[in-house]
């Protein structure tokens, strides 16, 4: 099946959207889901963008039973490693359903990758979950490696109270 | 003992990279350190950096042995949650063994939150290692969620040749 890989516009922030919720259902977290389209237009396409996506895109005659000829993504954004330096960190990965097993996943993948490598970066970092066998796998055969079960880093994370409290140096 | 927090000068960099490697032999790993201060002046000082950096002085009159007043720092960055919006990641938190227990590593992080919050960044996210007790116990205790004990995240990582040949496949 034809498709392109392209850098997201602001005009793909529906769809990106809409990909999100289906993402996050997918993850069983649907309703952790805060942002709208609006931050996504405002936070991925002003002069100090937080993220940068891609998007993956169908023919006309190839869309989704749905009529969506936009049909997977990848956001993403530079991060710095104090021992490796400049790197990349995949926050989403995601391809329809419907459209999944045609190569566009590896596709969407390997443009952050070679994104990344363009701006000097060494690392391509992301996440997922353990009970995640489908994607564990996939990643696997390309290559990558598990930082948390080698070398036995946790993510941690502060929100909420917990954060406020933080700021406020009161602990 | 008094101490300031300030935003870090290309002219820290010296000293933020002697205390990178000071907290990779804290973590086992000094081999893995690839870049020196020349990359940190690069990378984090421009239109564009990639990180930000806050670091911790004391007074002359109470320099470490080996003749340092720059005695800890937070080296962090903003990131993006796809549900949550804006976020955080502090990539390193340290304070040089002498100047611990007086409450710089909790002001270097409340700084960090601090910034956070300015941004509208609803999340402040880090990694620990697992078997690193003292700083587990001190970000538990500061209100911290270990997300990859209780939610099942792992981080995966691209580098070297797989990132290489990764990239190569791209459209």
């Amino acid at each position: 099946m034809d498709f392109t890989i392209r850098a997201a516009t602001l005009e793909d922030c529906k769809d990106i959207s809409r990909m999100i919720l289906e993402l996050a259902e997918h993850e069983k977290v649907s309703d952790q889901i805060k942002i709208t389209q609006r931050d996504l237009e405002q936070d991925g396409f002003s002069k100090n963008p937080f993220f940068h996506g891609i998007i993956a895109e169908v023919p006309e005659h190839f869309k989704s039973r749905d009529g969506h000829t936009k049909v997977g993504y990848s956001l993403y954004f530079y991060t710095y490693s104090s021992w490796k330096g400049r790197a990349v960190y995949m926050e989403d990965l995601y391809v329809m359903p419907e459209f999944r097993g045609k190569g566009i996943g590896k596709a969407l993948m390997a443009k952050v990758s070679q994104l990344g490598l363009a701006a000097g970066c060494t690392q391509l970092n992301f996440t997922v979950l353990d009970w995640n066998k489908s994607s564990l796998d996939f990643y696997r055969k390309q290559g990558c490696w598990d930082v948390t079960a080698d070398l036995g880093y946790h993510c941690m994370r502060c929100e909420g109270d917990a954060l406020e409290h933080l700021a406020q140096g009161d602990l | 003992m008094k101490f300031t927090i300030c935003p870090a000068k290309p002219e820290d960099c010296k000293d933020i990279e002697r205390m990178i490697m000071e907290l990779a032999v804290y973590e086992k790993m000094p081999d893995q350190v690839k870049i020196s201060h020349k990359e940190l002046e690069r990378d984090g000082f421009g239109p564009n950096p990639f990180y930000q950096c806050v670091v911790a002085e004391v007074p002359e009159e109470h320099m470490s042995k080996d003749g340092h007043t720059k005695v800890g720092y937070a080296l962090f960055f903003y990131t993006y949650s796809t549900w949550k919006g804006r976020t955080v990641f502090m990539e390193d938190l340290y304070v040089m063994p002498e100047y611990r227990g007086k409450g710089i590593g909790k002001a270097l992080m409340a700084t960090v939150a601090k910034v956070a919050k300015e941004q509208h960044c609803v999340r402040l996210q880090f990694s620990v290692l697992d078997w690193n007790k003292p700083s587990l116990d001190f970000y538990l205790a500061k209100g911290a969620e270990d997300l990859t004990a209780k939610e099942g995240w792992h981080f995966l990582r691209f580098h070297g040749i797989a990132l290489d040949n990764l990239a190569q496949e791209a459209p």
